[in-house]
């Protein structure tokens, strides 16, 4: 059962679950072992959840031989970046200072996959506090760098490191992780996996680390763009203690679509590696066969300064307390431990100005949305970074992220799926991005693309 | 060998109120470090200056009064 098993697309596990072919505890077993043999390797998981997860596998087995089936998640095991609250176990969010630190509730999102009937098997690792202190190196947790599967030299991306590696490497089957800015897509780009950004306000952030009010999402990483629908269609929905959550009601509809048109920033290659342009034209050439491909100018704008300017006034005042204690010289990268002192010299006129200038951004992104299915791009401009190395200097492609900026900045979804490998062998990805409220539409337009390759069925050498 | 930055007013004043509040905590090359984050952050700052805006463009940010029910 193993091998075939553990890279099984949630909907065919969750029709052997169904028919009992497959029983939730034994699959649980698997994934447990799994992640506590094969986990410290990658440096993945934080807390091994293995009394919480056989209890809930146990509730879902006799739900099922009842004949209460809750759904295609239903006895499917998962993991969570450890920046979401769960009763009865830390929530570390990656840093030092925070690593005994507990909730006694659970966020809104653990509870939802709860009433789907998934099993928490695993809090997963992540860079320190998601990220937002400037970190540049991969080491920036306080348990260790994660390693990529596909190459033990090789980073998984970040923030949702974990969350990246666990899905890579067979400890479970999905994961949820976060994004502000890139830190679901570049573990997925650089695992290759599927990972979805929903839009801003999709799902709710209530008992999630908060680490920029107005840029914050959670989101799922799988095998595929469909497993990516089903997590997102039991995890999104309004919630009373996120008021920022969307009254908008969200049904994943895995329908197929028989054509698309697609948008392509001219040029949105400049900058990344050889590989990485060479695959997305090849999957440009793959797109066609779907659809139609235009190129698209966006208005010029400071698309970036726009969205990392309200990051890092956000992130600086979400942990005000720790900074200015100095607490922040117990974090694990030293560039994190002072590069947060510097945005005290951001003006407040200048934040107020980059939020207008959002608003500017949010109308003329969604203007030219309106014509396109998805605009795409290269889901990373590299493959996975060294590791031991600072990556923002490191790296050899110099292109800058617009779509990153524009897409979070705009709080728009988007999705990433892998379309080869790169010179290193490690995956590269392009991402499908869409008008707000607009996953199905860039769902369908991945799993068309999906339908059409095999990148998805590759999976590096498991231990 | 780099060539040394040139002065800029601006970002040496900004640089002030950090090593004011801070200073005693950080070592000099710590300060040289975040001397030049601060730069950065003012030359992102002035990219966003030039782009004129109207009265009517609000911040991007919903506000809405709260009482508590009932």
């Amino acid at each position: 059962m193993k091998a075939d098993v553990l890279f099984m697309p949630l909907r065919e596990l969750g029709a052997l679950l169904k028919s009992r072919e497959i029983l939730p505890v034994e699959l649980a077993e698997l994934y447990l072992e799994r992640i506590e043999r094969v986990g410290p390797k990658y440096n993945a998981v934080v807390t091994v959840m293995r009394e919480h997860g056989l209890s809930q596998a146990r509730r879902a087995e006799g739900e099922i031989a009842a004949g209460n089936y809750r759904g295609p998640l239903h006895g499917i095991p998962y993991g969570a970046k450890d920046l979401l609250a769960t009763a009865g176990a830390p929530t570390t969010w990656g840093a030092a200072p925070y690593k005994e630190q507990r909730f006694g509730f659970d966020a809104t999102v653990i509870r939802r996959l709860e009433d789907a009937g998934a099993v928490l098997v695993a809090k997963l690792a992540m860079i320190e506090l998601a990220g937002g202190m400037g970190y540049r190196q991969p080491t920036a947790s306080f348990t260790g760098p994660c390693v990529n599967p596909w190459d033990s030299n090789a980073w998984t991306g970040g923030s949702s490191s974990g969350s990246g590696a666990a899905v890579c490497s067979g400890l479970v089957p999905f994961a949820v992780g976060s994004e502000t800015w890139g830190s679901i897509l570049s573990p997925a780009g650089y695992c290759g996996l599927a990972g979805l950004r929903p839009t801003y306000g999709r799902v709710s952030r209530h008992g999630a680390m908060a680490l920029c009010w107005t840029l914050d999402k959670l989101g799922p990483l799988a095998s595929t763009a469909d497993d990516c629908g089903l997590v997102l269609g039991a995890m999104a929905g309004r919630d009373a203690e996120d008021p920022t959550s969307s009254a908008r009601p969200y049904r994943y509809d895995a329908a197929p679509r028989a054509t698309f048109r697609f948008g392509v920033i001219p040029n949105v290659t400049d900058g990344c590696e050889g590989a990485v342009a060479e695959n997305f034209k090849r999957s440009l050439d793959v797109l066609r066969k779907i659809g139609t491909v235009e190129d698209v100018t966006l208005p010029d704008l400071p698309y970036e300064q726009i969205t990392r300017i309200i990051l890092q006034v956000e992130a600086a005042s979400a942990f005000e307390d720790l900074i200015e204690s100095g607490g922040i010289a117990g974090l694990t990268a030293p560039e994190d431990r002072i590069t947060p002192y510097a945005r005290d010299a951001i003006l407040a006129k200048d934040y107020l100005k980059a939020m207008r200038l959002r608003g500017v951004m949010a109308r003329e992104i969604d203007r030219v949305l309106s014509r396109y299915d998805a605009l795409v791009a290269p889901g990373r401009i590299n493959e996975a970074p060294v590791l031991g190395r600072e990556f923002r200097s490191a790296i050899s492609a110099t292109a800058k992220d617009i779509m990153g900026a524009v897409g979070n900045g705009a709080g728009l979804p988007a999705v990433c799926v892998p379309n080869g490998f790169g010179a290193r062998a490690l995956p590269t990805s392009i991402q499908f991005m869409g008008r707000a409220w607009g996953e199905n539409t860039i769902l369908a337009a991945a799993r068309a693309y999906q339908s059409l390759t095999d990148w998805h069925t590759r999976h590096p050498d498991l231990p | 060998m780099s060539e040394p930055a040139k002065p800029d007013a601006e970002a040496d004043a900004l640089f002030e109120i950090v090593r004011q509040r801070y200073g005693d905590r950080l070592t000099q090359e710590e300060k040289d470090e975040i001397r030049k984050i601060v730069r950065a952050q003012v030359e992102a700052a002035r990219a966003l200056r030039p782009v004129r805006l109207t009265n009517a463009d609000e911040p991007f940010q919903t506000f809405a009064p709260y009482r508590a029910e009932p």
